[in-house]
């Protein structure tokens, strides 16, 4: 039997205000709704563990404050992030179209190889619906992106999505964590990794006093 | 450092320290070697002793190590020494210090043989071992290892076990992925595994089912004597091969040479004779053999199980002569089968009828000095009890007591065991509660298996004629064990005593692979969740902080309470955001900026703004705002946003000679708009603006003129300061242009004054003519020639100055100044250096502003 390895690594909640981070984290982590809505004003962490192919996987699940006032600061978290979700709400046309927005801001300021998802939460609320699933499926596909729809509430796809894309991210990192397999016999922190590359590459985190987490 | 062998002798048993002298001291250096010295014609039993050959220069010496633990921990010393030495080899010690210790008469070369001590012997002396700073200059740290010899020549001594594992065929499979707990136990996975697995094992009966297996346990006291018969009537007598075999006997040799150094070749022997007995219609691989002078224990298994057994260990314990010696006592084997940890024990109790009592000591002694060494070094050793299934057998040597003889041999006669089992010393001390707590036996239906006459079926016919008795015992502690059967077996006569077994079909743990699972992401998930719950927490009085009629210089606070609601301590610091030099906006601070909250506590921490003259230009030009987000982060936890806002009310303070120049209403009356328009052209002349501006700013010839007018003789003018609640007033009157006169003391007015100058973005000399200054300073023509290039609200503003200066000099009689008081004050503001201005240049810029008030001419 080879030895079992914990792998960390940092997955990020994105999209505006009010379509549902907060809610998907909690339902995810722990299986709980509170309907009433208080916007995340900061950055605020879970842990969860999950089990993939045998390697036992602890995700921290950053989730963001959607407004916009924050944004500049927020972006800030993206260069550690390994995943990304980009959530918008079923019931609002504009937290669909604000999805270029955050993806292109994701371009910008994550690493180049951030696995991203697409997430339309509030799925339950079809009567309120003013963004198609087929719409959801076409901007997916044009991003290259894996796409749910997804309900807090009902707890309808919440643990599919957080485990397709912790999945895409481990792929994404395969190779890096067999190398490291090899190496190292302690637990691994990819999100560590990531920040020593950030290290190499030079002045961008020179005078930063390393507190950005 | 460097270690050493220290070989001790002894003439007889070693019990007190005066027992054993030092015979030699082997050092570890480079030309020390052990190798194990191997034997192809013999067959490797595991359990045996092992010989190694340990050479030192021109000395070697032949050693026999018991079987066990301790002589693996020895070796493994002796082993790491001298790795040691062979990384660091530039040393070479000579060693001369050793001579005194060496006896004469050894002669070159020769070979010694060395015996090795009693396992029992060795035990207590192993616990003498120490490591302990050698007296020499050397400061060398010494190996010190007791041991001890029979009488002769030889020496006793412990040796090196070869590190490989012998055909130990079970021990290769104890890491199976079948073996779930297993893979749970590895030790790197730190303090969130141990939980896991602790909630696993709390857990077990969600994820595991019972499984019954068969285990044949047999015992038998051979009376020293070689195998002679066929073992087949005993280990082979089940109509179905038995899924594990544990087979015990006592008394295997009775020789001295196996007293004095657990050697025997009656172990193979018999081992021999119970492989070739075990059941024929099933394959068995073996397991584990374990012997302490003549009590031995051999486990073997169905071939198919192998994989399921792991962390396979044995013990021994002697209980006889001194308590300690092996001629009685106790040998165990435990391992892991599937999901069950079983523990064998076989054990030879002191003898005599009137001896029950010892022998309730005996069991008392096993059960606490016999302890397993676990594979995780960081948990305590396994004692027997800690199992969850324990199987006892061996000569246990109860007795039948307060019936005659011929009475005891009618019973039998009668097949009345039930009767006679009421005399049975271990029933009753059972009974009592006083022996073998939690045990059962199932009911004896055989008739007392000792003593015979050897050779026959026939009672004891000796003198001694002992009362028979059922000497020979199994028993056994757990859950779900079934007695199959339990007998005797008359058809062996080779010994005094008759064999013993029993089958027991025994409920294992197997794991449910997908209960597992199940319970094991359930576990998983509350872990997380207590770990969500201890991630730093605190909650904030309020998230935003609005500053209102922000002024130049008028300091403003309020109060961000935190409280720590979380389930731990936490660590709070504001940081600060990526391409920002600080966490917050210069007029801006936190006080205290870090801190430590406890559980339950909380802190006030003081938001603080002040404008000074170097963030004053920004914010009344209207470029800045007040406004800033601080991320208030918690160390291992969020991070959360504050927001500060504020409205400022721009100022004459911190703005631009040429701004002012331009304004005909107080500041305060202008739209942002225009004070923006006029910050960007400032330094551009006459811009756009059609109308003519003022020749000085209308706030400077308030100040100048009201000082004209009511100080011009006041005593100490510019030395004495001024009061913070006047020019607070004077400012506002500045910026509003009410009242219409100034308020406030000529000495606050006069502050008033300098610090409009030392507000100002630009010195009245601009930065750009600094260094001509600095140049032509001794020379007044030239200084004059400078001023005369200077932007025209800039020269206007220098003169009107120089002339105010020069007027109150006319007065110093009453005012007390002097041209050095005044230079002193105000060369330092008119000519500003943009970096730091050192003592040679700030005289120089003194020299170039004293033309100006010793001169005659404007």
């Amino acid at each position: 039997m080879a030895k079992q390895y914990d792998v960390l690594f940092r997955l990020l909640l994105l999209g505006d205000s009010g379509v549902g981070k907060t809610c998907l984290l909690c339902r995810f982590t722990d299986n709980e709704f509170h309907p009433s809505h208080i916007s995340t004003i900061g950055v605020d962490f879970k842990m969860k563990t999950l089990v993939i192919d045998g390697i036992k996987v602890r995700i921290q699940i950053w989730d963001t404050a959607g407004q916009e006032r924050y944004q500049t600061i927020t972006k800030q978290y993206y260069r550690r992030a390994q995943g990304i979700f980009l959530v918008y709400d079923i019931t609002s046309e504009r937290s669909f179209q604000h999805i270029m927005k955050w993806a292109s801001d994701v371009d910008e300021y994550a690493p180049d190889k951030v696995q991203k998802i697409l997430v339309g939460n509030k799925s339950d609320e079809v009567d309120k619906r003013q963004v198609a699933t087929e719409q959801g499926i076409k901007l997916a596909k044009a991003y290259g992106m894996d796409f749910f729809e997804t309900s807090a509430f009902t707890n309808h796809n919440i643990t599919e999505t957080f485990t397709r894309l912790a999945e895409q991210v481990l792929a994404a990192n395969k190779k890096d964590l067999d190398l490291l397999r090899m190496s190292i016999n302690d637990e691994l922190n990819l999100a560590a990794l990531e920040e020593e590359e950030g290290l190499c590459d030079g002045a961008a985190g020179d005078q930063r006093k390393g507190c950005w987490c | 450092m460097f270690c050493r062998i220290f070989i001790y002798t002894h003439r007889r048993m070693a019990i007190t320290a005066d027992d054993v002298s030092l015979e030699d001291i082997v050092p570890i250096s480079l030309d020390f070697a052990v190798v194990e010295v191997s034997s192809p014609e013999e067959l490797v039993v595991v359990g045996a002793d092992t010989r190694v050959r340990i050479s030192f220069k021109d000395q070697e010496l032949e050693l026999r190590l018991p079987f066990g633990s301790h002589s693996r921990v020895f070796l493994g010393e002796v082993n790491k020494a001298w790795s040691d030495v062979c990384r660091s080899p530039t040393q070479a010690p000579t060693f001369e210090w050793i001579s005194k210790y060496h006896k004469g008469t050894r002669g070159q070369g020769v070979v010694k043989q060395a015996i090795a001590p009693l396992g029992t012997t060795l035990t207590k002396l192993s616990q003498h071992r120490k490591t302990e700073k050698s007296s020499d200059k050397k400061g060398t740290l010494e190996k010190e290892k007791g041991s001890n010899s029979g009488t002769q020549k030889s020496r006793g001594f412990s040796s090196q076990e070869s590190r490989e594992e012998r055909d130990d065929l079970v021990r290769s499979s104890s890491h199976t992925p079948s073996n779930k707990a297993q893979i749970l136990a590895m030790p790197q996975f730190g303090l969130r595994d141990n939980l896991i697995r602790c909630e696993l094992l709390k857990n077990e009966d969600l994820y595991t089912y019972l499984e019954h297996f068969s285990f044949f346990l047999g015992t038998y006291n051979v009376n020293g004597q070689t195998p002679k018969e066929s073992l087949r009537p005993w280990l082979g007598c089940t109509l179905n091969p038995p899924d594990i075999y544990c087979v015990g006997f006592q008394e295997l040799d009775l020789s001295k040479e196996a007293f004095f150094f657990n050697d025997t070749p009656k172990e193979q022997e018999w081992t021999k004779a119970v492989f070739e007995a075990l059941h024929p219609e099933a394959k068995y691989a073996f397991v584990k053999l374990v012997r302490l002078v003549g009590i031995m224990l051999i486990f073997y298994v169905k071939k198919e199980h192998a994989e399921f057994i792991s962390d396979v260990e044995t013990e021994t314990v002697g209980t006889g002569i001194m308590g300690r010696m092996g001629n009685k006592g106790a040998v165990a084997i435990r391992f892991r089968f599937h999901n069950s940890d079983i523990c064998v024990v076989n054990s030879h109790l002191a003898a005599h009828i009137e001896e029950y009592e010892r022998r309730n000591q005996d069991y008392k002694d096993i059960c606490s000095r016999l302890q397993f060494r676990q594979n995780d070094p960081t948990q305590p050793p396994l004692t027997i009890m800690k199992h969850n299934v324990i199987l006892w057998i061996g000569d246990l040597n109860y007795r039948i007591t307060d019936l005659d003889v011929d009475k005891v041999k009618e019973l039998i006669s009668k097949k009345d065991f039930e009767t006679l089992h009421s005399y049975d010393q271990l029933k009753k001390q059972i009974d009592e509660e006083a022996v073998f707590e939690g045990f059962e036996e199932g009911e004896i239906d055989f008739q007392p298996t000792y003593k015979y006459d050897t050779g026959s079926d026939k009672w004891d016919t000796s003198e001694k004629c002992r009362v028979p008795a059922w000497c020979d015992r199994i028993l056994w502690r757990g859950k779900n064990i079934d007695q199959k059967h339990y007998q005797s077996h008359m058809a062996l006569k080779t010994s005094d005593h008759k064999p013993v077994s029993s089958l027991l079909v025994i409920g294992i743990k197997r794991v449910n692979g997908d209960a597992y699972k199940k319970t094991f992401e359930e576990i998983v998930r509350n872990i997380d969740k207590m770990e969500n719950e201890c991630i730093p927490s605190v909650t904030l009085s309020k998230r935003e902080f609005h500053f209102e009629d922000v002024k130049f210089m008028q300091h403003q606070a309020e109060t961000l309470s935190l409280f720590n609601d979380g389930q731990v301590p936490c660590q709070f610091e504001f940081i600060q955001k990526p391409n920002e030099p600080t966490y917050c906006k210069p007029w801006l601070t936190a006080n205290p900026s870090k801190g430590f909250i406890a559980q339950g506590g909380s802190a006030d921490i003081e938001l603080e703004v002040f404008v000074n003259r170097s963030t004053a230009p920004e914010l009344n030009s209207g470029t800045q705002q007040i406004e800033d987000i601080l991320v208030l982060h918690l160390e291992r936890g969020k991070d959360y946003f504050i927001s500060v806002t504020g409205n400022y009310l721009p100022s004459c303070y911190g703005t631009s000679l040429h701004s002012l120049c331009q304004l005909r209403e107080p500041i305060q009356d202008m739209p942002q708009e225009t004070l923006r328009e006029l910050a960007e052209m400032s330094g551009t002349e006459n811009a756009a603006n059609t109308e003519k501006p003022l020749d000085i700013p209308k706030e400077l010839w308030m100040m100048v003129d009201h000082l004209f007018r009511n100080a011009i003789k006041q005593e100490d003018i510019f030395q004495q300061p001024g009061l913070r609640s006047e020019f607070a007033e004077i400012r506002d009157c500045l910026d509003t242009g009410m009242p219409d006169s100034l308020p406030g003391s000529n000495h606050s007015v006069a502050e008033a004054l300098l610090l409009f100058l030392d507000a100002l973005p630009e010195p009245v000399v601009p930065y750009s003519f600094y260094q001509q200054c600095l140049e032509c300073c001794s020379n007044a023509s030239q200084c004059e020639k400078i001023v005369s290039m200077l932007p025209q609200c800039h020269k206007n503003v220098f003169n009107y100055l120089a002339a105010f200066l020069r007027e109150l000099l006319k007065n110093s009689a009453s005012n007390r100044l002097d041209v050095s008081i005044l230079v002193t004050i105000f060369a330092s503001l008119l000519l500003r250096s943009s970096t730091k201005q050192d003592l040679a240049e700030k005289r120089k810029t003194q020299e170039f502003f004293q033309h100006f008030l010793t001169q005659g001419s404007s």
